[in-house]
């Protein structure tokens, strides 16, 4: 066998091995979740606020919610729980 | 933090495609759930659920109720910041009566379940489920 060969038989072969096991046991996770959420993580997204379709939401008694940046108060808060994790 | 907060609806059509995550950390399939969970737990509820995902100024708990006070009576507001661990429940006059604090605070329990394990959209879904049913239908 020349050098070549055996490297590549001696080094290529076990490489692509271990390759294809890494991507069998994570290859699923590096693809589907590429943002999967770590607790101690730090989070690098924009803040969002997700409000409901608007014609999902019946009016009961009152304007549709207005979400501006600068708008005033129009409620307050009563009651509700906190948690940490 | 510069305070400013963008609102829009969940799965809006400018959005990630794919398994790409889009600006606010979700793929396009996390943002359909999102949607769907929001939409139906208002709907059946009658209340109006919405969900903050970002940073709280501190003390965070002020800062989630000065976001609630944008909304409206009927309203509660789910905040979850994924940096600080924190999670806050928010219910206003109208909600609060149909939410008392003891069903927010059981949601907010199967909530830190689901993110201590890295869940948070399930978290998010799960808390969502968990107050609207508990507020039942009008």
């Amino acid at each position: 066998m020349t050098v070549v060969q055996t490297v590549l038989v001696f080094a290529g072969i076990p490489a692509a091995i271990v390759a294809a096991l890494t991507f069998a046991v994570y290859g699923k996770s590096m693809l589907h979740q590429p943002n999967r959420y770590r607790p101690g993580r730090p989070w690098n997204y924009a803040p969002a606020w997700f409000v409901p379709h608007p014609d999902a939401v019946v009016p009961t008694g009152g304007a549709r919610p207005q979400l501006d940046a600068g708008s005033t108060t129009t409620t307050t808060a009563v009651g509700g729980a906190s948690g940490e994790w | 933090m510069s305070g400013e907060v963008r609102v829009q609806h969940a799965g809006t059509q400018h959005g990630p495609v794919g398994h790409d995550v889009g600006e606010n950390g979700f793929t396009a399939r996390q943002l359909t759930r999102l949607d769907e969970a929001l939409t139906l737990s208002s709907r059946e509820s009658g209340l109006i659920f919405s969900v903050y995902v970002g940073e709280l100024r501190a003390p965070t708990r002020a800062h989630a109720e000065a976001l609630f006070e944008r909304l409206s009576d009927d309203s509660v507001l789910v905040a979850v910041s994924p940096a600080q661990r924190v999670l806050h429940i928010v219910t206003g006059p109208g909600s609060s009566r149909r939410l008392p604090n003891r069903a927010c605070a059981l949601a907010a329990l199967a909530m830190r379940a689901s993110l201590s394990n890295g869940d948070l959209l399930g978290a998010i879904v799960t808390g969502l489920r968990m107050l609207a049913d508990s507020a039942g239908t009008l």
